[in-house]
């Protein structure tokens, strides 16, 4: 039964080709290489990555079932493993709290583990046990659904650079000092955090992404931010707590950013920043911030106007700018305070490198229209401006194009481009 | 003093004129430059590693041609690249792996050794896609591997088994299965060695023709015990089996021939308690059981069982009338030359109808 066949043609290539192989396969197929032939019997038990997801053992419509083979495979491969294991990552939705779990983080902790990602089922949250804070050589950690309390003598992951918390019950404290304590953080995501004030404190920092319901967020010592993404949420709370501010949340936020590339601000963030912001005198140019993108901006409210054309201002170098106005049909019933447009120089300066706007969810109400007519007068260079209206009311569109119609353009090369279905 | 040329020199020995620019995009290639100062003429070219050929370093410069340009690199991810040029890159990448295996190989290998690491990337995950979702068999094809495992090391469970005690039953009777073509094979050639042997004498001749005929009673009775058997204990076919591989094992000569029949036999009755066993095993197989052996692997093995109990259902009826006659026949040609073949024949035919 055998064959005359040529040479081997891949057994013998060096370790870090075979991993870089085996590590581009799902774990089932990089496992089964095993049964190859002698030489590679044990080839992938030295990888260094181990990624289980949902496709690593096969389908049965019975969660338990499914449960009990992704641990008995994952206990198992850790077993067989050798050498170190720097990259361990669970994302399987069948899998649940479980006391093994635990077992898995000790024997990882004692493997320099570099990467850890768990992102577990729905269900019960997992407990982070103690012996994750004893791996020192963590790099990126990204939890899921899980419990996370760091005993007091922590001193933090000094490698860490990536932190991603999604749904993690852990004290606000607890939060705080973490990030503190991990002097080479560079990127940092909070995802689904309730009520919290948070104040940042990382000069390493250079991405943050940030969602729940913030009832404050200081940055205190970022100065190397480059890419900001925040969405508020809105509670009860924290509406009274906005309303009791008497901060100015622009400074408290953007006051320490100066190289910051790309601000989005989503769902009550231009509303944060628009407490206190009469108050501003903005000494801070932001050279580099090139893309600007703001959701759910409320254009009733003249200080949220405000906050965009402040940013705008101290933006000389805005290439790209979205904003996506809020579907609320607007309630007041006074005529808009059109003055606002006129009073004071708000834009002195043109915005000379604008090349891109894109306005969404546009009611067609005055100080939209406003809002688009001044930036078109100021934009040189502008070659894209895309509308797209949120009614699908033909009428209401109809009177929004005429006023863009009649709307001066700066620059004679700017494309108006009205999206509709 | 920036050359527009460099001089490259492959394990082959021939040297070759490269863009500088291009070369460059090779990190072992600029650091030669750079901290040696090598390449700048015929006389020191740069050697390259043992493991680029001269067709694949026109390979890999075709990648560093189209790579180094400005905008396509990898490395720029704040601002991303715009989605145009993503695709253009993601398309060219996607071609540019469209080769053979071994040139596949060839070329990861190479691209390694020059530090090529985007290169290495690609082509692994093109090797991964070829490796992906095959049989091992299927694999093995490929690449030229050797199948050289042993049964066990290969039924090791080392993926996700489950303590079923029908998977057991499954793995034990798919190593007997082994075992029993190994078994077939090594006999096969037990009897082209046999042509060998011509020093036998008439005595041997006389005895085997006396255990011959009492051999297609042998075969009925082991027929009649097929009948008799749905069931047998594991243990007792294992024990067949070490019987029939211990037996095996002795040297074949003259005084062997003897054994060769009684081994047919034994074969055979384990053949037919194997055949039972699939059986017997289907009976309480509902087919849905998750084994975790590869179900290609599985598939094959499941039709080779099935063809095997087939073949053997089938011949009996048959095969045991010509051996009856033929058997007869042959004692009248008994002391020809070719008393040789005749026995090859018979046990020939004997395993043929196996």
């Amino acid at each position: 039964m055998v064959d005359v066949m040529g040479p081997d043609l891949i057994s013998d290539l060096p370790q870090s080709i075979i991993e870089s192989i085996l590590v581009q396969l799902p774990i089932r197929d990089a496992v089964r290489t095993s049964i190859l032939s002698s030489k590679w019997r044990y080839k992938w038990a030295l990888i260094t990555q181990l990624v289980f997801d949902d496709k690593c053992v096969p389908f049965s419509n019975d969660r338990e079932v499914v449960e009990m083979s992704v641990v008995k495979f994952i206990t198992r491969v850790l077993f067989l493993h050798q050498g170190p294991i720097h990259k361990f990552q669970i994302t399987n939705s069948k899998l649940q709290s479980c006391p093994e779990i635990d077992q898995w983080i000790l024997f990882l902790s004692r493997n320099d583990i570099k990467e850890l990602v768990m992102e577990l089922g729905e269900g019960e949250f997992f407990r982070i046990p103690s012996s994750l804070f004893n791996c020192r050589k963590l790099t990126r950690l990204e939890l899921s659904r899980c419990e996370l309390d760091p005993p007091h003598s922590f001193k933090g992951f000094v490698c860490l650079r990536s932190l991603n918390l999604h749904q993690v019950l852990i004290s606000p404290d607890a939060v705080e000092s973490l990030i503190s304590r991990c002097p080479l953080l560079e990127s940092l995501s909070l995802s689904y955090f309730d009520n919290l004030a948070l104040t940042i404190s990382a000069p390493n920092l250079k991405y943050l992404y940030l969602e729940g319901e913030f009832k404050d967020i200081c940055l205190e010592d970022t100065p190397l931010l480059v890419e900001i993404s925040i969405a508020m949420y809105m509670t009860d709370d924290i509406a009274e707590h906005f309303e009791q501010s008497s901060n100015c949340n622009f400074l408290k936020f953007l006051g320490g950013v100066p190289n910051l590339e790309k601000l989005v601000g989503l769902i009550y963030f231009t509303k944060y920043l628009s407490i206190g912001i009469d108050s501003v005198h903005l000494p801070i140019m932001y050279h580099n911030l090139e893309t600007i993108e703001l959701y759910q901006v409320n254009f009733e409210d003249t200080k949220e106007i405000f906050v965009i054309l402040r940013m705008i201002t101290s933006s000389p170098n805005l290439k790209e700018l979205q904003i996506s106005g809020s579907s609320n049909i607007p309630v007041a019933v006074d005529a808009p305070d059109l003055d606002f447009w006129e009073k004071g120089c708000l834009l002195d300066s043109a915005l000379n490198k604008l090349k891109t706007m894109k306005l969404s969810e546009m009611g067609g109400w005055p100080h939209e229209i406003e809002f688009i007519k001044y930036l078109l007068c100021r934009s040189p260079v502008l070659e894209t401006l895309s509308i797209i209206p949120c009614v699908f009311d033909m009428e209401n569109n109809l009177k929004m194009l005429i006023e863009l119609v009649k709307c001066r353009r700066a620059s004679s090369r700017a494309e108006v481009i009205f999206i509709h279905e | 003093m920036m050359k527009p040329y460099i001089w490259l020199e492959t394990s082959d020995g021939s040297i070759q004129q490269v863009e500088q620019e291009i070369a460059m995009y090779c990190p072992l290639i600029c650091k030669e430059i750079i901290q040696k100062g090598m390449g700048s003429s015929k006389n020191c070219a740069i050697c390259l590693p043992q493991r680029v050929s001269p067709a694949t370093l026109s390979l890999i410069l075709d990648y560093c041609r189209f790579h180094q340009v400005p905008g396509r690199s990898n490395k720029v991810l704040v601002p991303a690249l715009p989605l145009s040029l993503m695709l253009e890159r993601k398309s060219y990448d996607e071609k540019f792996v469209r080769m053979d295996t071994k040139r596949l190989c060839e070329l990861t290998s190479a691209a390694d050794s020059l530090q090529l690491k985007p290169l290495v990337d690609l082509t692994s995950r093109a090797l991964a896609r070829i490796i992906e979702g095959k049989s091992p068999e299927e694999i093995r094809e490929i690449f030229h591997l050797p199948d050289d495992l042993t049964e066990e090391e290969k039924l090791e469970p080392l993926k996700n088994t489950t303590d079923d005690p029908r998977i057991r039953l499954l793995n034990r009777l798919y190593a007997k299965k082994r075992k029993e073509l190994k078994e077939r094979e090594r006999l096969k050639s037990v009897e082209v060695e046999e042509e060998h042997i011509d020093k036998r004498s008439v005595d041997d001749l006389l005895s085997f023709i006396n255990g011959n005929d009492e051999d297609p009673k042998g075969i009925k009775t082991s027929k009649n015990k097929k009948k008799n058997r749905r069931k047998k204990e594991q243990h007792q076919k294992n024990s067949c089996l070490k019987e029939a591989s211990g037996v095996n094992k002795k040297e074949v000569n003259g005084q062997n021939i003897r054994h060769t029949n009684s081994e047919a036999d034994i074969i055979a009755e384990t053949s037919i308690s194997h055949t039972e066993d699939v059986f017997a095993h289907k009976e309480f197989d509902d087919g849905d059981i998750d084994d975790g052996i590869d179900p290609a692997l599985k598939e094959k093995i499941d039709r080779e069982v099935e063809d095997f109990a087939r073949r053997l259902n089938s011949d009996w009826p048959e095969r045991m009338q010509e051996l009856l006659s033929s058997g007869q026949e042959r004692k009248t040609m008994l002391f020809s030359p070719n008393g040789n073949s005749f026995l090859r024949r018979n046990a020939c035919m004997f395993f043929h109808c196996l």
